[in-house]
């Protein structure tokens, strides 16, 4: 996740070699004063991007095997040998945290992709037509948001029995009111404005009014309420994982490693609660400050739009 | 005033009637079959086809849905919240044992998210960028990032290893034994409160600063008034509405995060019973508790509208 992202993220038309060279350099540009005005964003973005990285070359970077119990070593605290120490079967506990890092983007960057993405279109859809199907979409989005979303994604999660993409479907679907807000908000402002008149006035069917000339206003929204929502998804991963609903037990994430941590005895060996935790916290602290500078960029005026929508 | 609560009333029925067609549809007509949520797949297979029919007729799972639906209302309308596979206590009797406990957690992280980030938020908008800006600011942000349930289980730790302190793992009621009932209760609502002020913090900052530009601020500092009584009682007031509003959205985070947060602190609530019932696969006592959490939300909503339509008469005449 670089800073280019956002700049990308625009559908790229049949422009000439003009237009082309010129995105090129607003690509530059935009990340030159993405580091310049947002330092610490920039930074965090770096450790965003490290995080990914880290989950893709998994198997390169462990020192040993995630799931593979090592009975000389049981509840070992950190050492040499050991970094973060072991668990109660011997298992690394290093080993497992960038092993977790897996599940956790794979199931937050599914949930934002179908969630928030699906909201985003229902709220772009919404806003656009307005009259009934607007009021029945935004009475649906209400009952949504009536749920706490842990517990909403926890009796789904329990309904559709565990796995992958259990959760996955779990998260995103608390994701969807979200979405559908914040993107019906901007879609009704945008709704009125001339250029879209002027499009409409000359002919151009809803559809081709949508695609072309509302959705790529969107895209920043949508990008600062995704980036967001990674780590809103990420921390209800956990919880899912720390009660039971998550990804089942083998597969090491960080919420089930805290959940595991509880059956290691009566009192929890301090390295097998700090690791996981520590993982998650500076995790969703990446996206969570690459979220406020990329929103700072793209659009300041939104600052209190997506912040409050969580 | 009156036509705007009973339009809030009525919205907030419906969306009972809808949160409630929701919650069945998840946790019945979803794919899975009820009884395999109860026995396990094993002990499905093992049940012979006659046995299976009967425990359906038994649960009243083999009538239409929508009978089911009613009948399942039917029970909620009149106080039976039916009872757990697993226990002799109703679903009843233990909402009304452990529900306080959790209730007390919610309000004690409610007031202590205020006392704690609404003067972060001063501080941080009297000096926009300033050091203790920049530090509160990212304080506000890290407590976004840190899931409340781990922080739990630190401060759980850290009592036992600094201070050798392990709270007490019943829950004694407050009126019979208060400082036993505040040890079990201090734990979660210090980190549900901390959670919930980051919220507010950051919320209150931006609303502040918003107010301060305002004109009538300007009037007020033009005609003498020192800075401090400006903001205390020109500004305050008003940047902190939205504050308000966004207390009651932070309740779901409240009332959803007591579930891991209480299993973090082994504390005796509802949220743990929320958990058992999850672990065990206890699907009618997570459906009643689903829908009892999500009806509390709606219900707090609804009160926390009608304090903002009170205090601010530009929605009330709406």
């Amino acid at each position: 996740m670089t800073a280019t992202e956002p700049e990308a993220a625009y559908p790229i038309s049949q422009a000439g070699r003009a237009a082309e060279r010129s995105r090129l350099r607003r690509v530059r540009g935009g990340l030159g004063t993405f580091i310049r005005r947002s330092p610490l964003s920039a930074f965090w973005g770096c450790i965003a991007a490290a995080i990914i990285v880290m989950a893709i070359a998994a198997p390169a970077l462990v020192p040993y095997e995630p799931l593979k119990s090592d009975f000389r070593a049981m509840t070992k605290p950190p050492s040499e040998r050991h970094y973060f120490g072991t668990d109660q079967i011997g298992r690394d506990v290093l080993s497992r945290v960038i092993y977790g890092s897996r599940a956790s983007l794979t199931v937050a960057l599914g949930a934002v992709l179908f969630g928030t993405t699906l909201g985003a279109l229902w709220g772009l859809a919404s806003g656009y037509f307005g009259g009934r199907f607007d009021i029945t979409s935004q009475r649906v989005i209400e009952f949504l948001q009536s749920f706490p979303d842990l517990i909403l994604a926890m009796a789904i999660a329990m309904a559709l029995g565990t796995g992958f993409g259990t959760v996955i479907v779990a998260i995103a679907i608390t994701r969807i009111p979200f979405g559908g807000r914040v993107i019906r908000a901007v879609v009704l402002s945008l709704k009125e404005m001339s250029f879209v008149e002027a499009a409409r006035g000359l002919g151009a069917s809803h559809l081709r009014i949508m695609a072309r000339h509302i959705l790529p206003q969107c895209v920043a929204p949508y990008l600062i309420l995704a980036t967001t929502h990674l780590g809103v998804a990420i921390i209800i991963e956990a919880a899912l994982g720390f009660l039971g609903v998550g990804i089942p037990p083998p597969t090491p994430t960080w919420g089930n490693m805290l959940a595991d941590s509880l059956n290691a005895g009566l009192v929890p060996p301090w390295w097998l609660v700090l690791f996981p935790g520590l993982a998650i916290t500076i995790t969703v602290l990446a996206f969570n400050l690459l979220g406020d500078g990329i929103r700072d960029i793209l659009d300041p005026r939104l600052r209190g739009v997506v912040t409050t929508q969580r | 005033m009156y036509s705007y609560i009973i339009r809030r009333l009525v919205f907030g029925a419906l969306t009972v009637v809808g949160v409630s067609i929701i919650v069945f549809m998840v946790l019945r007509i979803l794919p899975g079959d009820p009884l395999v949520a109860i026995f396990g797949p094993e002990g499905f297979t093992k049940l012979s086809e006659a046995e299976r029919a009967r425990y359906m007729a038994e649960l009243g799972l083999s009538d239409p849905l929508v009978m089911q639906y009613l009948a399942w209302v039917g029970d909620i309308a009149r106080g039976n919240f039916g009872r757990s596979f697993f226990r002799a206590e109703s679903v009843g009797e233990m909402i009304l044992r452990r529900g306080p406990l959790t209730a007390e957690i919610a309000i004690l992280s409610v007031i202590l998210s205020w006392l704690v980030g609404i003067p972060v938020a001063i501080v941080s908008a009297l000096r926009p960028n300033s050091l203790g800006d920049n530090v509160s600011r990212f304080l506000s942000i890290l407590f976004l990032a840190i899931p409340g349930f781990w922080l739990g289980m630190l401060i759980v730790l850290a009592a036992l290893f600094l201070f050798g302190y392990r709270a007490p793992l019943t829950g004694p009621s407050l009126l019979t034994d208060p400082w036993g009932n505040l040890q079990v209760v201090i734990g979660p609502a210090v980190v549900l409160g901390l959670g919930q002020a980051a919220y507010i913090a950051r919320m209150a900052r931006s609303s502040l600063l918003e107010v301060i530009r305002e004109d009538y601020v300007r009037t007020a500092r033009a005609k003498g008034l020192s800075r401090r009584p400006v903001i205390t009682f020109h500004a305050l007031p008003n940047a902190l509405l939205p504050v308000v509003t966004l207390s009651g959205v932070l309740l779901g985070f409240v009332l959803a995060g007591s579930i891991p947060v209480e299993r973090a602190f082994g504390t005796p609530g509802l949220g743990y019973a929320m958990f058992t019932a999850v672990s065990e696969r206890d699907v009618f006592v997570m459906q009643n508790l689903v829908f009892l959490y999500s009806v509390v939300f709606v219900l707090l909503n609804i009160l926390v509208d009608l304090t903002i339509a009170w205090l601010d008469p530009r929605i009330r005449y709406r």
